[in-house]
């Protein structure tokens, strides 16, 4: 009996000692990777910054906007959040790439679907970062362009355009990212359409004689201001 | 890879562009022409209600003063659908005999070119200047077809500095109502003078004349490939002609034509004006940065009075359009203004009509923040140009109401304290412009 | 030598008989002269002579004051000198047509001494005689450098007597019918020796009536007509031509139902000419040309660039003639009575291919070219000499002794010849240039021989192009099935030109000098570029 339980105890140790033998390398190969990702991450990360800062890259981001979005939520500003973001995808990417190296292949699945993914995210920044380009110069135009006609409510029109603006980029981004894909889908088309419905009743049933006269208002007013306002600028 | 051959593709569009510049047929009709000492252009669209009678001064014109000379009247159209071309081209040298007796020496040729299916006014400038280079004029003139107060004389005004006198740019001075000209006198006239040192009266004039030299000269400036500056090409061309080696005068016209125009044109010709003079300054700041003051310019003709005629504007309106731009507009002037010159505006909107001022200095120095802003785009370059109109519609009241009751005298004597302040800030405008303050 | 219509293919050469040649040496040319150079006027091809004034005359006016009109001044010759040299002429097949000063006579006139004798003169009535000067007031003063009136005193019969030239040429009356009756005697003498046809000098002016401008009256006409049908009774086919400074409306009646003159000087055009030379701008040209009316089929228009008299300006605008005196007589002696005197070389700057266009202007355009003597080798001017004789000056026929004119001596000359580098005998000569063929001379000859080849030029319609190119002046010439295009490049600088001959389509065109083929002329404008005046005449051929 002590005999059987010596072998057995001396195999156990010895599967354990192969076992280990079998993956230390790997681990170690593992690690270095890690290391050597962790450098070329940094490396990234540092030309990555170089790049922005030489092509303005926060000028385009204060006119987009997202500057002060960042500024709200305390986050750094839009160069070192894209430098960060750089340096952590690369690095993640070789702890993975390491990880893979061992061998298991329960996680092999996921490692590629994580480098699969990063195609999409990356279009999903771009649309998101032009998204707000777009909305804030959309919407500081239709201020402008309303204040110019003596239009009362061009806030609420700027900023209702930069919404709908924003709602349509964020849709398009998670449709890009396949995140809750449908949920959005349907979503966005529902709002949508209420809200187009919602106004057409509004103003063609219920208000439409409001909307006579406010349309009225608006077209008459202004003939007879430009009428009465001849200086000429030049 | 894609963008390369886009990009490639865009440079051979724009090269085609450039040879195409003259039309097949334009080219036929100029070596028709040949070579003429006097160019006359008309930029038109639609203009058929006016045009008739200023091609009548025009013709009369030559015919009157400069009857041995070769001359030729060029009308860059873009793409009128009232007939326009068509009036300019038929209208008979004979009738001029008819109707003033004044009799053809030689033959005057009327000519006109599409030069697009959509006005673009610097496009058909260019289009002229192109025309006066190769028929080597001697002078090139061009005349508004808007001017329903041209005089036969005026040829002879803005022809002959350059004629006999060797002048380069023959700048108009109009005799104005009293409250005529406001973005002119307020601020193109003391800006372009106190950035570049010349009293030119109108930098962006309706009608002018320019020497052959200058007309060559200037069809070769980098302006052309720019949108912004080739939009307002006029005020490019003053300022290239006084910031050139060019010998620069100013002329007595007559009562300037207003033609009808809605308030929607205001930005139009903001965009013409201040959004070319502002992109001007980028390309221009070694010379302009080192001048001081101003210098006057040499003036030729009879001095006119103001007219008193009175005319009718809506005061209400244009402080409520002032207070309204302020109040909406504060995100987009935070980026463009300093805040003292914010909080400023911020207080005078609250202002009624009756105490109602925005001062010269103040408004000065508004319109230095926006250059300045304007070099190191903010925000985008033309929001930043729609964004004055507001201001500068309360700079209007003031103007309004500060010379309501003054005389001609007066107002000179008002212009010309702005002058002094814009001058006075241009250290301030300076500073600003290199991220100094 | 008969023939109908004759003088529409002629071209006409001007001369003054005192100018061409001296046989005697007596330093005026005569007629024997004139009879010895016939053989150049037949190389040069021109086929009449217009013979200016060779009567009796006290030479006040150039011969245009005349004496005796049945005779020949003795300076010039006798009358059997005039038959031997019109014999000659004929013989070489030159017709010859000679000057009849209508209008008015020399103040040493026997008509003129005889009715100024008495009040009771039976010739008292063959002039205008008037007790004061101010009948006919507001008629417009000819020369205007030298007379201050119409009206001239005479002492003798202390009367005043009209005038429209100098006071030394008194008007005759042709309200008189004797006066007509021996004028038509005079034309009939010359006529029956043989000439071809008159100029009749000065016929705007026969007839005078009160609140008229005593030009171009009706009753001119009556006697006009009145002495054409004569002509045509009794010697059918002799020529009469009008010198008549006249718009080209008021011309027409000149020539009336094709019962009065045959010609008539087209004044208007010649200054329009070198008008539209030097702006550059066929302008001038088309104008007055579009303004000419129509005349009888069996009339023509006479064409000059110079004569004797000179170049005159009375029948342009103000800034027309402003800009002729600017451009072509900035020096005030070259000016005179409202015209410059000056030689056809030296108004163009003896510039030869000015001198060619304007010469190839002449011969193209409709009517029967006058070439005045020595324009074909281009004479120059002396403008120091009084009155129009500055333009007279002898012919030039060798670098030699006077030029060859004459073997007299230079003092004894009836004019001093032209002397200076540039036009003098020496350089400007006939013997010189008939020895090389690219003289002028010699292309004058070509051209002439070009121009007789075809009658079309002669006879033929004229239709004006209007290419957008106002530099160019091109025309066609049509005659019967025979087509010439004449395209002429006003400017001194190349140009382009595009003509519209889409109704000649399938034609090829020859140009007539080189004889070289040309593009045929299809749907397309046709085009052409062309040298600093330079100008083609194109023969149209279907083949």
């Amino acid at each position: 009996m002590r005999e059987i339980i010596i072998n057995e105890l001396t195999q156990a140790l010895q599967d354990l000692a192969r076992g280990f033998a079998h993956y230390l390398p790997r681990l170690v190969v593992m690690l270095v990777i890690a290391f050597v990702g962790w450098m070329v991450a940094y490396l990234l990360k540092v030309v990555t910054r170089s790049i922005l800062r030489l092509t303005k890259f926060s000028k385009l981001s204060e006119n987009a906007g997202a500057t002060q979005l960042l500024n709200q939520a305390a986050l750094p500003s839009s160069t070192e959040l894209l430098s960060r973001f750089v340096f952590w995808v690369a690095w993640v990417g070789f702890i993975l790439l390491g990880v893979s190296v061992l061998g298991i292949v329960a996680l092999q699945e996921y490692i590629s679907q994580f480098f699969l993914f990063l195609p999409r995210l990356f279009v999903a920044l771009v649309i998101l970062f032009f998204g707000l380009l777009a909305g804030s110069f959309f919407s500081r135009a239709a201020l402008l362009a309303a204040v110019n006609v003596n239009f009362r409510s061009s806030r609420l029109l700027s900023i209702s355009i930069r919404i709908i603006i924003s709602i349509f980029t964020l849709s398009m981004v998670f449709e890009v990212l396949g995140v809750a894909k449908e949920t959005m889908l349907i979503t966005f088309g529902t709002a949508f359409g209420a809200i187009m419905l919602s106004l057409a009743i509004a103003f063609g049933i219920g208000g439409k004689d409001v909307a006579r006269e406010f349309l009225e208002k608006r077209l008459v007013a202004r003939k007879k201001e430009e009428k009465e306002d001849e200086l000429s600028p030049l | 890879m894609w963008t390369l051959l886009t990009a490639l593709n865009l440079c051979w569009e724009a090269e085609l562009a450039e040879e195409t510049l003259l039309t097949d047929d334009f080219l036929r009709q100029l070596i028709n022409v040949g070579e003429v000492d006097i160019l006359v252009g008309l930029r038109t669209y639609n203009n058929a209600k006016t045009i008739e009678p200023v091609i009548r001064a025009i013709q009369t014109g030559i015919l009157k003063c400069f009857p041995r000379e070769r001359a030729v009247i060029i009308n860059a159209d873009g793409g009128s659908q009232d007939r326009t071309p068509e009036l300019i081209v038929g209208a008979s040298i004979d009738d001029v005999w008819s109707a003033s007796k004044v009799y053809a020496l030689r033959t005057l040729h009327s000519i006109s070119t599409p030069y697009a299916s959509s006005p673009e006014p610097g496009t058909a400038l260019r289009t002229i200047l192109a025309a006066a280079d190769l028929l080597r004029a001697k002078v090139c003139v061009v005349v508004s077809p808007d001017s329903t107060t041209i005089e036969p004389d005026w040829l002879q005004q803005l022809v002959r500095p350059i004629y006999s006198d060797n002048f380069d740019l023959v700048s108009p001075i109009y005799r104005r109502q009293k409250f005529e000209g406001v973005l002119m006198r307020n601020l193109l006239y003391p800006m372009t003078r106190a950035i570049y040192g010349y009293r030119v009266r109108e930098p962006y004039a309706s009608e002018f004349a320019i020497s052959g030299r200058l007309a060559t000269d200037f069809l070769t400036k980098e302006i052309w490939n720019d949108e912004r500056s080739r939009v307002g090409a006029e005020i490019c061309l003053t300022i290239a002609a006084i910031t050139g080696n060019y010998r620069v005068c100013q002329s007595f016209l007559g009562p300037k034509a207003q033609p009808d125009r809605g308030a929607s044109d205001l930005v139009a010709a903001m965009r013409r004006t201040v959004g070319a003079l502002f992109s001007s300054m980028d390309s221009n700041f070694p010379i302009w940065s080192a001048i001081t003051g101003s210098q006057p310019v040499t003036t030729l003709g009879t001095e006119s009075e103001v007219m008193e005629e009175p005319v009718r504007v809506n005061r209400k309106r244009l402080r409520e359009m002032f207070f309204t731009g302020v109040a909406q507009l504060e995100p987009v002037f935070r980026s463009i203004l300093s805040a003292p010159t914010l909080s400023e505006l911020q207080r005078i909107a609250t202002l009624e009509i009756s105490e109602f001022n925005y001062p010269a200095d103040l408004w000065a120095k508004t319109v230095l923040e926006f250059a300045a802003s304007y070099h190191k785009s903010v925000i985008n370059r033309d929001h930043i140009v729609q964004a004055l109109v507001p201001l500068y519609r309360g700079r209007a009241l003031t103007f309004l109401l500060e010379n309501r009751d003054g005389s001609g005298e007066d107002i000179e004597n008002n212009l010309e304290s702005l002058c002094g302040d814009f001058e006075r800030l241009k250290p301030y405008l300076v500073e600003v412009w290199a991220d100094r303050k | 030598m008969r023939q109908a219509g004759w003088y529409k293919d002629a071209i006409i050469y001007q001369v003054h008989v005192r100018t061409f040649s001296d046989s005697n040496g007596d330093g005026i040319g005569d007629f024997q002269g004139l009879a010895q150079k016939l053989d150049y006027v037949q190389e040069l091809g021109v086929t009449t002579l217009w013979l200016m004034p060779f009567y009796p005359s006290p030479l006040r006016d150039d011969g245009y004051d005349i004496s005796d009109y049945r005779s020949v001044h003795p300076s010039y010759g006798t009358l059997e000198d005039f038959k031997t040299f019109l014999s000659a002429a004929h013989d070489r097949g030159i017709r010859v047509i000679i000057e009849m000063v209508a209008n008015h006579t020399s103040d040493q006139h026997s008509w003129f001494l005889a009715s100024r004798s008495s009040q009771d003169n039976p010739k008292r009535d063959w002039y205008v005689w008037s007790d004061t000067d101010t009948r006919y007031g507001g008629t417009r003063i000819i020369f205007l450098d030298t007379e201050m009136s119409n009206w001239a005193w005479d002492p003798v019969s202390k009367s005043y007597y009209w005038h429209r030239f100098f006071s030394h040429q008194p008007d005759l009356n042709y309200d008189n019918p004797a006066v007509r009756e021996e004028m038509w005697n005079v034309m009939k003498f010359w006529l029956e020796l043989g000439v071809d046809g008159f100029r009749l000098d000065a016929v705007p002016y026969l007839i005078e009536r009160e609140g008229t401008s005593c030009e171009n009256l009706p009753e001119t006409h009556d006697v006009i007509r009145e002495l054409r049908k004569k002509v045509d009774d009794q010697f059918p086919d002799s020529m009469l031509l009008a010198e008549a400074n006249q718009w080209p409306a008021d011309l027409r009646p000149y020539f009336g139902n094709g019962d009065e003159f045959h010609m008539a000087f087209h004044f208007p055009l010649m200054p329009r000419m070198f008008m539209g030379l030097r702006l550059e701008d066929r302008k001038p040209i088309t104008e007055i040309l579009q303004q000419t009316p129509e005349i009888p089929a069996s009339c023509q228009w006479c064409l000059f660039l110079r004569n004797h008299d000179e170049l005159t300006l009375e029948m342009v605008t103000d800034i027309e003639r402003d800009y002729m005196y600017d451009i072509y007589a900035s020096d005030k002696a070259m000016r005179l009575n409202l015209g410059i005197r000056r030689r056809l070389a030296p108004l163009l700057d003896n510039d030869r291919r000015r001198i060619e266009l304007m010469n190839g202007m002449l011969l193209s355009l409709p009517g029967t070219p006058i070439i005045y003597y020595g324009d074909e080798i281009g004479m120059g001017d002396n403008i120091h000499l009084g009155d129009r004789n500055g333009v007279r000056t002898p012919m030039q026929w060798s670098g030699g002794w006077n030029g060859g004119f004459s073997a007299a001596d230079p003092e004894s000359l009836y004019s001093p010849p032209i002397l200076n580098p540039v036009y003098g005998y020496q350089a400007v000569n006939v013997l010189s240039q008939r020895r090389s063929e690219h003289s002028l001379l010699s292309w004058m000859k070509h051209i002439i021989r070009i121009r007789r080849s075809s009658p079309v030029f002669g006879s033929g319609s004229i239709e004006f192009l209007y290419p957008a190119n106002h530099r160019v002046l091109a025309y066609v010439r049509q005659l019967g099935k025979e087509t010439v295009l004449v395209v002429n490049n006003l400017s001194s600088a190349a140009q382009a030109v595009e003509l519209d001959l889409r109704r000649y389509k399938g034609n090829i065109l020859i140009e007539m000098f080189g004889r070289n083929v040309f593009p045929r002329i299809g749907d397309l404008p046709y085009l052409l570029t062309m040298g600093p005046y330079q100008f083609y005449w194109f023969r149209l051929r279907r083949i």
